[in-house]
């Protein structure tokens, strides 16, 4: 039964491909076109998690990163051969998130919470709050220190990766290791997204 | 010969150390060497104009023909179906980036057509390594060219040489070919040699399995 269903979403998520592959062809607009290329990419993701075993976690986070970085990469392009990199953008302003104490306490809230989760479910909580907290109290940060925050995570992760392949009786260390460094990776990566909206409004 | 790094095998047979070396050869060509001006010729007259290139354009684009031997390199050695698909992707984008950085708009046009159909290409590619997974269990190509375990469909098969197409291949190779107008050999050579040597590798990968 359950084999059976999984066809069915196999089916399903196949039609969805096709349909939107149908759209593309049809589309002549460049900047619909690349949605709609981030919609069948997500037929993608679906065919890889309808596999249905443990190995299709660990498949779909390689196969969405990839993913995000071409589409990064093609908006920066839309954006340069369509002249738009230096549109000023106006950020609304909201009494209630400018002027109160509340976005402060909630962004510690979420960032304390995004530390205690720690990994990337804990960096994205974390993240949140930072972004939260830029875009309500129009701060500007540094780019370099937040890029040499994330380089440096970065490096850590991987370098603990190493430990779990070459050294695994240093498993624990490796293991906070990895977590530490995600966590610190992704949330300055969003407060960078934060921080870069708000420098151009 | 297999060289083991934790769960990612490394497969060295002579084909694929033949590809690798290739591969290997140009990536420090391209580290070595300095931009070319591209050439015009002005018709009707004994004389032609020079495209010079700015230095932070020559420096991005150096570095994005290193990062695209590179992943030629580990898409080359790759004994896994999936690390495969996402070197074969990131070649993908590599090759956005190499003409990224220049300043006409037919290039840059050109280069995001590309990117459109390397991103498209994706979905056969990682669609068709899903269903190896699903079909037989493993991604492992070591595992897969033996015969103990049931072979993969021909879906599977058809999806990968689909997604490699798909990077640069007859018949969407018509904006890669736009974007050789950019200045700046060789590493614009570097966009036809990665889609040259994913195309050998993908052919020995369906091969094996």
């Amino acid at each position: 039964m359950t084999g059976a269903l999984y066809s069915w979403g196999l089916l399903v998520v196949l039609g969805s491909a096709v349909i939107g592959f149908g759209a593309l062809a049809v589309e002549k607009d460049d900047l619909h076109r690349l949605l709609l290329i981030d919609l069948v990419e997500i037929a993608s993701i679906g065919i890889i998690a309808l596999i249905g075993t443990d190995l299709a976690e660990a498949l779909i986070l390689p196969g969405l990163v990839v993913g995000i970085a071409e589409l990064l990469a093609l908006s920066q392009i839309y954006l340069m051969k369509e002249d738009l990199q230096d549109r000023p953008i106006q950020i609304p302003r909201i009494e209630v998130l400018q002027e109160s104490p509340a976005p402060l306490i909630l962004s510690m809230i979420l960032i304390v919470y995004g530390i205690i989760l720690s990994g990337f479910t804990g960096g994205a909580v974390a993240g949140l709050g930072v972004i939260f907290f830029i875009a309500a109290r129009a701060c500007t940060e540094n780019f370099h220190l937040l890029e040499l925050a994330s380089g440096f995570s970065w490096v850590l992760w991987i370098a603990a990766f190493f430990v779990f392949m070459f050294l695994p009786g240093y498993w624990y260390l490796a293991l906070m290791g990895a977590a530490v460094g995600i966590l610190i990776k992704v949330i300055t990566k969003m407060s960078l997204m934060g921080v870069m909206w708000e420098a151009r409004s | 010969m297999y060289l083991e790094f934790g769960d990612i095998v490394i497969y060295f047979s002579p084909y694929t150390l033949s590809l690798f070396l290739l591969a290997l050869v140009f990536t420090v060509l391209v580290i070595a060497s300095r931009p070319e001006r591209q050439l015009d010729i002005a018709f009707g007259a004994d004389a032609y104009t020079t495209k010079d290139i700015s230095l932070p354009e020559m420096r991005f684009r150096r570095f994005m023909a290193i990062a695209c031997g590179l992943a030629s390199m580990g898409a080359m050695v790759t004994g896994d179906v999936f690390d495969f698909c996402l070197f074969t992707s990131l070649v993908g984008i590599c090759n956005v980036g190499i003409v990224a950085a220049v300043r006409s708009r037919h290039v840059q046009n050109a280069a995001y057509q590309y990117g459109l159909v390397a991103l498209a290409g994706t979905v056969p590619l990682f669609g068709g390594a899903a269903i190896v997974a699903a079909t037989t269990g493993t991604l492992s190509l070591i595992e897969l060219s033996k015969t103990v375990l049931p072979a993969a469909p021909a879906v599977a098969k058809g999806f990968l040489v689909l997604g490699v197409m798909g990077e640069g291949m007859a018949p969407f190779y018509a904006a890669k070919a736009e974007m050789f107008r950019a200045p700046g050999a060789p590493y614009v050579i570097m966009c036809s040699l990665s889609s040259l040597l994913i195309f050998l590798r993908v052919i020995e990968v369906v091969l094996q399995m």
